[in-house]
């Protein structure tokens, strides 16, 4: 079987290398036979993945352990569904999650436009192939996951294997790699057609409009994955914390908050014609943040507790992110001439305008996440002296940022575009002003003086006022031309510009996330050494270790602390954490127990044991379940403005002023 | 009856590495300051020595003790950080200080913010530059010709 897997791979690499000679000779040579060709290639480097997933899959779930990879990432006491997520547990396992998904992406791109855009097609079909072709020959020829154990000439059985890290044995990581792969894969479509349109020389833009969906769907995934990542890092590693600043966890972050940037300014280019350079140079940077976030993780760049094993692979990355990035640059210079904008900012104080401060505060926060993720690199480089870039550096310096972007998100939307007067906005803004001041001064004579907590709620208040005031407004004057209740106003409206309401819908998503995050400034917690029968305390709450008991099955062995929780002398729940040790891997890990509420997160820990005492760690966590409540927003806000709106998007370029048409036209004349 | 004994053993075993038998030292408000300065160096975490909540964390424990230690003999918070960077290096810093090189890994992020600001202020004076130009310049030479031709045309009209 594992021949078939092997075979599969090579014969995938080779299909891929003829899929991107065949597009370039058809197009080259103008023989449509041969792009099709190679489209056809296209499907059949997905067919052959699929068999080589299949092979790889059927070994970890029946258990073939003379393949080193089910060896090191399976075990027979394994549930069915962490032997599936074995598949991404492992470098080469992941390297193939990679390639495959990046096929099936491709084949469902071919497909789509097997009759449109046949000018770009060939060029998009090209790129892909190639950024196929890298992942193919990295694990047809350097880390294949169908490698047998030798010893000697004769192959091994070994019977039974190491197990997956048991830190990955949780719910959340059957879907976080597969979701957050699936945004990070797919950002190779739009930077592929973007490229083939560049290539191709095109002024208009098509490439956009063909990828804008797939953009907004590859961005979700990517937020989907960050967000179910940082779910699993609460729930699992047993300190609460969801966000870490991991060298990998921030490589997740950087082609999110670049194509957060994309999906704005792109409106821009569709409504105005303008930031055309800008975005070819987001959806690029986007595209190659992706390959190097995939580098990081498995190059040992930088230490990072999710990083896989270092392996030889890192000077193919390095490579390939080098020629790419390069050939990328030289091709938006050369091309220049075609990205030129159609029209003119008209005022300071304008939709424009707001869309550039934001884009600039993005890309900025990006730069300053990848700028502390490699500080520490250029540092030692230069000094010769290790440092480290720990969560004080990245909070102190992304904070006010983020705390900035929020400002925007609430700003942006209610300025017109082309111009917006001052009396118009003071009119927009002067309430959710006041009432985000009011908040301020009742937080803080309620006895809230964190001054970073404090800025974060008026500004919440704020964007969910002014994003709120639109919606109402709009309601309101479809309900007084059609009669209709409010909540069909409403939905309404909503449908009139999808888009627009849906980004709204999105925007207050990342406001209740802002409300969860602020949260982090008031936790509480205590680690208590207590035996059975004993209590403790904290913020509010009486905690008592009821039993202890402890258990095994064929994966692991138990403790597990039953801990009643009382308030005012009544009992109001009743957490059971514990500790596993699994057997295989002889890795002790946490399940934690949370009681997980609106207002705050009462947490425990199963942490060890001191002589007969159970020593439990116990935190109370305010307000983090928004995180999670804003993610189902968000879910909302993407898949609104995937519908369809009743309004079709009209682009408004407009005429320069009638006086200074003669001065633009005679620039022209002598440029 | 081998088979069951062993069983035991085994659970008896990992029963054992599940629960860490030695003694803990916990956060106090006064280890909580100066730990929150430090980077904990157990390689599979991000976190300070005083946020690492690693149960028998191999260096944000006996860091911990140690802060408590050099606390009641007498010790300030900066005595305690610096006597941490003598033994490990500047690495024993959750950030870099802000001096000499290291003042770079501060400044940049907010640099390349006011960068992009100002490439934006000069973005915007540039355009209203250009429209002021627009409006403020004579009527070019080709206008008069055509307004010249149209009177001509009209006239004839007539």
């Amino acid at each position: 079987m594992e021949n078939l897997g092997a075979l599969a791979i090579v014969l995938a690499f080779c299909f891929s290398v003829y899929a991107i000679l065949a597009s370039l000779a058809g197009k080259w040579k103008s023989k449509p036979f041969l792009i099709v060709s190679a489209e056809r290639a296209v499907y059949s480097v997905f067919l052959l993945l699929t068999t080589a997933v299949a092979v790889l899959l059927y070994a970890l779930i029946a258990g073939d352990y003379r393949l080193a990879y089910v060896a090191q990432h399976s075990n027979r006491a394994m549930p069915w569904m962490y032997k599936f997520a074995a598949w991404w547990g492992g470098q080469a396992g992941s390297l193939l999650l990679w390639a495959w998904l990046l096929s099936l992406y491709s084949t469902i791109i071919v497909f789509q436009n097997r009759r449109k855009y046949r000018d770009i097609m060939p060029w998009a079909t090209s790129i892909l192939m190639v950024v196929e072709g890298f992942f193919l020959l990295l694990i047809g020829f350097v880390v294949s996951p169908f490698e047998v154990l030798m010893q000697g000439k004769g192959i091994v059985d070994v019977g039974d294997g190491q197990g997956l890290n048991p830190l990955l044995q949780y719910w959340t990581m059957v879907i976080h790699p597969p979701i957050l792969y699936l945004g990070y894969v797919g950002f190779a479509v739009p930077f592929a057609f973007a490229m083939g349109s560049l290539i191709t020389r095109r002024k208009d833009d098509d490439w956009i409009h063909t990828t804008r969906r797939w953009s907004l769907v590859t961005w979700f995934f990517q937020s989907g994955g960050i967000i179910l990542g940082a779910g699993w890092a609460y729930a699992v590693l047993g300190w609460g914390g969801y966000w870490g600043w991991d060298p990998v966890e921030n490589a997740s972050l950087l082609p999110w908050l670049t194509s957060t940037a994309f999906l704005h300014s792109v409106m821009m280019q569709e409504k105005k014609g303008m930031m055309k350079v800008w975005n070819m140079v987001l959806v690029s940077a986007t595209f190659w943040l992706c390959i190097f976030g995939t580098t990081l993780t498995r190059t040992g760049l930088v230490n990072s507790v999710h990083a896989f094993a270092q392996s030889s692979i890192g000077h193919y990355f390095f490579t390939f992110l080098a020629v790419g990035i390069a050939a990328t640059i030289y091709l938006i210079l050369d091309r220049l001439d075609y990205l030129k904008t159609e029209s003119r900012l008209e005022a300071v104080l304008s939709r424009e305008s707001s869309f550039m401060f934001n884009n600039l505060v993005l890309v900025a926060s990006c730069f300053s996440v990848l700028w502390g993720t490699l500080f520490p690199v250029i540092s030692e480089a230069i000094t010769g002296e290790k440092i480290s870039v720990d969560a004080p550096f990245f909070n102190k310096v992304n904070i006010p940022i983020g705390l900035f972007l929020l400002l925007l998100t609430g700003v942006g939307p209610l300025i017109a575009w082309r111009r917006s007067s001052w009396d118009s906005l003071r009119r927009a803004f002067m309430w959710p002003t006041v009432g985000a001041l009011a908040l301020v001064a009742g937080l803080f004579a309620t006895g809230v003086h964190h001054v970073y907590a404090l800025m974060s709620f008026a500004l919440c208040l704020f964007v969910v006022l002014t994003i709120g005031m639109e919606f109402v407004k709009g309601a309101n004057a479809i309900r007084n031309r059609t009669g209709q209740n409010f909540a069909a106003a409403t939905i309404e409206l909503t449908h009139r510009n999808t888009r627009r309401y849906g980004g709204y819908i999105v925007h207050i998503a990342i406001v209740i996330m802002f409300i969860g995050f602020t949260g982090k400034a008031f936790d509480k917690d205590i680690t208590a050494p207590v035996a059975t029968g004993q209590s403790f305390h904290l913020a509010g709450y009486d905690m008592k270790v009821r039993d202890i008991q402890q258990g095994e099955n064929d994966n692991y062995v138990w403790s597990r602390a039953t801990v009643d929780l009382y308030t005012g002398g009544n009992l109001v729940k009743t957490l059971e954490p514990e500790r596993r040790g699994y057997k295989a891997s002889r890795q002790p890990t946490s399940e934690v127990a949370i009681w997980r509420r609106l207002n705050e997160d009462v947490y425990l820990n199963f942490a060890g044991s001191e002589g007969s005492k159970a020593v439990i760690q116990a935190y109370v966590f305010p307000l983090v379940s928004w995180i999670w409540i804003g993610f189902w927003v968000l879910t909302l806000g993407t898949l609104v403005c995937l519908i369809p709106p009743k309004q079709k998007l009209v682009r408004t370029v407009e005429p320069p002023p009638a006086k200074a048409r003669p001065a633009v036209q005679e620039a022209q004349l002598t440029r | 009856m081998t088979r069951s004994f062993w069983s035991l053993a085994l659970m008896l075993l990992l029963t054992g590495l599940c629960l860490p038998q030695s003694s803990t030292t916990y956060v106090t408000a006064d280890i909580r300051r100066v730990g929150d300065r430090l980077a904990c160096k157990c390689g599979s975490c991000n976190n300070t020595v005083a946020t690492c909540q690693m149960l028998e964390c191999h260096y944000s424990s006996p860091a911990r003790q140690k802060i408590g230690e050099l606390q009641k003999a007498g010790s300030s918070d900066q005595a305690i950080v610096d006597n941490f960077v003598k033994e490990v290096g500047l690495a024993a810093l959750a950030a870099p200080p802000a001096q000499g090189f290291n003042l770079l890994g501060w400044v940049m992020p907010f640099v390349a913010l006011l960068l992009g600001f100002a490439g934006i202020l000069v973005y915007f004076k540039r355009f209203r530059k250009r429209a002021v130009r627009a409006e403020s310049e004579p009527a070019p030479a080709i206008d008069e010709k055509y307004r010249t031709r149209i009177e001509q045309e009209m006239a004839e009209m007539d």
